[in-house]
């Protein structure tokens, strides 16, 4: 049997370890795009704040894929896949063929569309190295801009606060995690950074950069802010025009049903890319978060090896803005919850809102409220029928 | 039974909850959302980030797992005679 795993992050990693621990006989080509070993992308911010050494943020040497007997292509892309003759072609013009083939290519990250020195991304190791001269270099008494409200945002908050340097944070919606959060729940965390002396500015639709050789202020509306380091942070696009070649259904992910399986015969797919059927929600969706692609990508090994494995998970993924704690459990869809609900209040300090599908607990997302994170989650785990809707839910 | 000693930095630990998944008896998250340990679900004198525990080869296998799937590699075991098992050094 061949494998083959297009994508060298966690997600694809895992699939690896899991199958030759399966499969101990077959052969298994990992293709990755970065020259790293697998290392963890949540311990970046750690590294950046010399919380942890540049080496500890690899999970695995690279002297791992060779004693796996694992085929590590680095510093390839995948150009075409032939999902009629089972083989992908490289961007150095080779073929490689595969009898079970898994896409686990997360995302690009989504740049803007000036680029001058001071601009910084965060996805990637080297992202990480490069913020790391650019904080190097700053001059005494540095300004910060970050433009983005999600969790990257919120990662360059944390740092600049870490460095002391004073920071304004630009955003398009009205809060951060405009789409996500109750306005009530985004006024808690505006509040929060105000009071932690960050300038806030919502509602800022496009930015526009100054500075030719350096970065010397960015603009939202007709608002100039000066800043000597500017964080991005709006999101990932994956490029699914291969997919679409190769005639694999592709929504806002790529499609796969409750096994990871596409549409396509012996391809799948896991980890941020992976648009799946979630059993527990009876619908599609993307969960672009750390334990996601790592339970993904141990399920997809035993569907690979024959073994048919429904994935079910409920997954969570937790951040901090400057201490106050961020956690979304479960489907959060604003859209595709029948009704939601407010727990706390911005003067209390802390505010869960529940979502709620067919009588039951589906996501939840809590502001400042860590404590109900256990009894929230074992509800969406049991898929606990709510008969009173109003009781549990106020309790 | 081998005996370990399994430990959360609590300064490194984000609170991602995927030891919990994976090894809820060993790790359960407190009200600073903090992964702490306990003794095959329990908590002999209260809540702590490191104990000792006495583990089958099945339970032990359970908390590696648990262990390997933090991404900030805030969990630490080590064996009896001091040696750190994971994360491998």
């Amino acid at each position: 049997m061949k494998y083959v795993i297009i994508g060298g992050g966690i997600a694809g990693t895992t699939a690896a370890e899991e199958l030759r621990k399966l499969d101990p006989e077959s052969e298994i080509t990992l293709i990755s795009l970065e020259f790293h070993a697998v290392y963890s992308r949540v311990l970046l911010p750690h590294y950046v704040k010399a919380k942890v050494p540049r080496e500890r943020v690899f999970l695995k040497k690279e002297t791992w894929y060779a004693e796996q007997k694992i085929e590590w292509i680095v510093g390839e892309s995948v150009t075409k896949i032939d999902p009629v003759n089972q083989h992908v072609a490289l961007s150095d013009q080779t073929e490689v063929a595969y009898d079970k083939l898994l896409i686990a290519t997360g995302g690009e990250v989504k740049l803007i569309e000036q680029d001058v020195p001071g601009v910084s991304y965060f996805r990637t190791l080297d992202d990480a190295d490069h913020m790391l001269e650019l904080l190097r270099a700053l001059p005494l008494e540095a300004r910060a801009g970050i433009y983005g409200g999600g969790f990257i945002a919120c990662e360059y908050l944390n740092i600049f606060k870490h460095f002391n340097i004073a920071t304004t944070i630009a955003f398009r919606g009205a809060h951060m995690w405009s789409r996500a959060l109750s306005s009530e729940a985004g006024e808690l965390i505006t509040n929060h950074l105000i009071t932690n002396g960050v300038e806030v500015i919502p509602n800022a639709a496009v930015v526009e950069i100054h500075g030719e050789k350096i970065i010397e202020a960015f603009s939202v509306g007709d608002k100039k802010i000066s800043c000597h380091i500017l964080g991005i942070g709006v999101g990932i696009e994956p490029d699914f025009s291969l997919m679409r070649e190769a005639t694999i259904d592709v929504q806002d992910g790529i499609l796969c049903n409750q096994f990871l399986e596409t549409n396509m015969p012996n391809i799948y797919t896991v980890g941020d890319v992976a648009e799946f059927l979630d059993e527990r929600y009876g619908r599609h969706l993307l969960a672009g978060n750390w334990m996601n692609a790592q339970m993904q990508g141990r399920c997809v090994a035993r569907n690979m090896f024959g073994e048919r494995t429904v994935f079910n998970l409920v997954s969570s993924y937790a951040t901090n803005a400057l201490g106050l704690e961020i956690i979304f459990i479960g489907d959060t869809s604003r859209a595709h919850a029948a009704e939601s609900r407010l727990i706390g209040s911005i003067e209390a300090g802390g505010i869960s809102e529940l979502f709620v599908r067919n009588n039951r607990l589906v996501g939840a997302i809590l502001v400042g409220r860590n404590s109900d994170r256990a009894v929230l989650t074992k509800l969406i785990q049991e898929q606990t029928e709510l008969t009173d809707t109003s009781v549990i839910l106020s309790s | 039974m081998p005996r370990i000693r399994v430990k959360v930095d609590e300064d490194l630990c984000i609170g991602a909850a995927s030891c919990v998944t994976i090894a809820p008896e060993t790790f359960q998250m407190n009200a600073e959302n903090k992964a702490f340990v306990l003794d095959h679900g329990t908590e002999p004198e209260g809540s702590k980030y490191e104990r000792w525990m006495e583990v089958t080869d099945d339970q032990m296998e359970n908390i590696l797992l648990g262990a390997q799937s933090c991404p900030t590699l805030a969990i630490f075991i080590f064996n009896e005679a001091g040696k750190q098992l994971f994360p491998d050094m």
